[in-house]
């Protein structure tokens, strides 16, 4: 966990896990989105500190782009030797003229550390790569709440930067590996306070006999299908290109991100007082969690998107 | 999943459906015939569905069945009968066949299988009782033997078309020494014998679904006993495991729920004369209640799969089930929360406001009965988690 990721990184990105979104031609193993989101469940339970969506999406858009983004940055990316972070630029600062960019990314993953910094406008599918590392500062996001990665605030100042085109998939590829991180980790969260109700005894019974106990993890069980379910359906659609995807991936984001601190904050309360441990660390996946809705989507951004979807938003244009 | 296959029988379905099924009114939950002319049509369109082949085409071939048949087809014409709003036969139906061609004897099944298929028996299950519900097991309706016949004396309830049943299947003690499952065995009685009394039971949603079932010292004979002696709880938990695909119907139920739950929105003015759905806090109730119904239609299509390739766990049925039940109880709440913030609802859509009013009244029968919630959850807690027993 933490800041010494990038130390075993290559021997992840060996195993193929920094590819599944870049094309054959290019090194990588297609648009395996589904892929991608087993490995960010696994990532999001492990607490590891890569920036993995913001990666992933950045690495497919760089890869797919028909601008040639710098070879050697898209191979080291797949080594593991380099890491590109994504951030989605303010609208207020979105300004890339002739003499570079200039503007804010509020929050940016694993900015502090990366190689390069693809910037999403959000007005538009374009996105502007920035190769020059220490082109941009990085000012922390405080108070830090997740403690399992750094995420920053990116300020550029007239910094070179080379338009990329073909982003459609980017965000909603970047948001559903947000949801899947999250789900990863209260999967792990949900077994592991299993486990401990199996053994751990009260009363002369182990707690897990208690209804109190027991009725409140099946519901949460149901709820973590239910999740688990949308998000490898969301994954299914985007990888295949159905137009239905983007709605899919804002149901999913919605789902992970209404339920999934609901759901640990209560399984913290069924562990009992040993829950409340920094050492135990349930903790850890409520901060993630938490960063991983700001980071992508919220409830009410994913609402508001889905109302849009629905045509619920009457003449207004809907967000994509 | 895999609909493609099914595609060209479903638009089949769909043409019977619109073609033959009888044309009541449809109350949320009602399921009881209203008059002799309903009790005709639907015997009629029972037996039209056998001959056709849409029911029973799974039972074995000498009994009506047929070979090559899918059980892709039991769902697809269970979701097309949920989206046409008609007449559905009742689990009693399903499962007294079922009961029937698992453990009758050849003389039963020749006597009454063909009654079924012609829409002549309708049954009803005499299973629960006042002090038996969740706990099936307790029960304390007796059937004591008396040479080879049996004398059954006993108070049976929630029994659901008694009222017009023709047979039942009545779940009772034969040997109270024993074991409380061993000492069950179930029977298959005409409904007409003497001793047999019949109360329906007025519900909170003003109609009466449900019967108390009073038997007096009713005497049955050896050819009534379905199965083993003391093996009726095999034969009743058996045929509630049957057609098991049908829970992939409920998908089509929340659909059509949440688009009642939009049209509402639509046609539901609040007092500023604006309507719901142009106000964001009900965007956000609406886009919340989605993202959960299509959770659930994915559990139960999950779930659905599992069981059309022979993989399902013990827990998925009961899963679906709570989810769904409880789902639907949630959806009917914010109906009645919106049309409780609205003044009034745009006449075209007056028909949902009513269907709300019904499922929300309706939607307590289905988290109670068929196993409650609170009785699912431990079973799931049990199967699924592998949480200890709370004893």
């Amino acid at each position: 966990m933490g800041v010494d990721w990038r130390a075993g990184w290559p021997l992840l990105a060996g195993l193929g896990v920094a590819g599944f979104c870049v094309p054959k031609a290019r090194g990588g193993y297609g648009f395996e989105v589904a892929a991608a989101v087993v490995a960010s469940q696994e990532l999001g339970g492990a607490l590891h500190g890569s920036p993995y969506a913001g990666l992933i999406a950045s690495v497919h858009v760089l890869a797919g782009s028909d601008v040639d983004a710098p070879a050697e940055l898209v191979d080291g990316i797949l080594a593991g030797e380099r890491v590109c972070a994504l951030g989605i630029l303010n609208s207020a600062a979105d300004k890339s003229g002739g003499d570079g960019i200039t503007g804010v990314a509020s929050l940016v993953d694993g900015a502090a550390t990366a190689d390069a910094l693809l910037l999403m406008a959000p007005s538009s599918l374009d996105a502007l790569l920035v190769a020059e590392p220490k082109a941009w500062t990085v000012d922390p996001i405080l108070p830090t709440f997740d403690v399992s990665r750094s995420c920053g605030e990116v300020r550029l100042d007239h910094v070179p930067a080379l338009r990329c085109s073909g982003g459609t998939s980017a965000l909603p590829l970047y948001r559903l590996l947000l949801a899947a991180d999250t789900l990863g980790g209260v999967e792990r969260m949900l077994h592991r306070t299993v486990s401990y109700v199996r053994d751990r005894h009260a009363f002369g019974r182990p707690i897990g006999a208690f209804q109190a106990v027991q009725h409140r993890l099946v519901d949460h069980a149901v709820r973590t299908r239910a999740m688990s379910l949308g998000v490898a359906e969301a994954a299914r659609m985007l990888g295949d290109g159905s137009p239905r995807a983007a709605r899919e991936v804002a149901l999913a984001e919605l789902a992970v991100s209404s339920e999934a601190t609901h759901v640990l904050h209560d399984l913290v309360q069924l562990t009992g007082a040993i829950g409340f441990t920094w050492e135990h660390g349930l903790h850890h996946y409520e901060r993630r969690a938490h960063h991983n809705a700001r980071l992508g989507r919220n409830p009410r951004s994913a609402a508001r998107s889905l109302a849009g979807f629905e045509g619920w938003l009457g003449r207004r244009s809907h967000e994509r | 999943m895999n609909a493609e296959p099914a595609e060209p029988f479903r638009e089949e379905v769909r043409a019977f459906i619109a073609a033959r099924a009888p044309r009541l009114r449809h109350q949320e939950g009602v399921r009881v015939p209203q008059s002799p002319d309903e009790q005709r049509e639907i015997r009629r369109w029972l037996r039209e569905l056998y001959e056709a082949g849409y029911l029973g085409a799974g039972w074995p071939a000498e009994w009506g069945g047929t070979p090559d048949h899918h059980p892709l087809h039991d769902l697809v014409l269970m979701e097309e009968l949920f989206r046409a709003r008609a007449y559905r036969p009742l689990d009693q139906v399903m499962l007294a066949s079922h009961a029937i061609l698992a453990f009758g004897t050849d003389r039963q099944k020749a006597d009454l299988l063909h009654h079924i298929r012609r829409g002549e028996h309708i049954w009803c299950q005499l299973f629960s009782e006042p002090d038996a519900g969740s706990d099936l097991a307790s029960l304390r309706t007796r059937a004591e033997p008396k040479g080879t016949d049996f004398v059954v004396t006993g108070q049976k309830a929630w029994s659901t078309d008694a009222q017009w049943a023709d047979m039942g299947m009545l779940l009772a003690r034969t040997d109270p020494s024993v074991d409380r499952h061993a000492g069950l065995t179930a029977f298959a009685v005409p409904m007409h014998l003497p001793g047999i009394e019949i109360r329906p039971i007025r519900e909170m949603t003003g109609s009466s679904e449900f019967c108390e079932v009073f038997l007096d010292e009713v005497r049955l004979g050896p050819e009534h006993v379905l199965g083993d002696l003391g093996g009726g709880w095999a034969v009743v938990t058996s045929g509630l495991a049957s057609e098991r695909a049908f829970v992939g119907a409920n998908a089509v139920q929340l659909e059509m729920m949440f688009g009642d739950l939009v049209s509402l929105c639509r046609a539901a003015r609040i007092p500023d004369g604006t309507i719901a759905i142009a106000h964001e806090d009900i965007q956000a109730q609406l886009a919340a209640a989605l993202s959960k119904v299509e959770g659930v239609k994915l559990i139960v299509r999950d779930t659905v799969e599992r069981i059309l390739q022979n993989e399902e766990h013990p827990s998925d049925g009961p899963l679906a089930k709570l989810a769904y039940t409880e789902l639907n109880v949630e959806l009917c709440e914010l109906a009645l929360e919106i049309i409780a913030s609205s003044i009034s609802v745009d006449a075209a859509e007056a028909e949902v406001v009513t269907r709300w009013y019904e499922n929300f009244l309706w939607s307590r029968a289905l988290t109670i009965s068929g196993g409650a919630s609170e009785i699912l959850r431990g079973l799931v807690g049990r199967q699924l988690l592998g949480l200890p027993r709370d004893s």
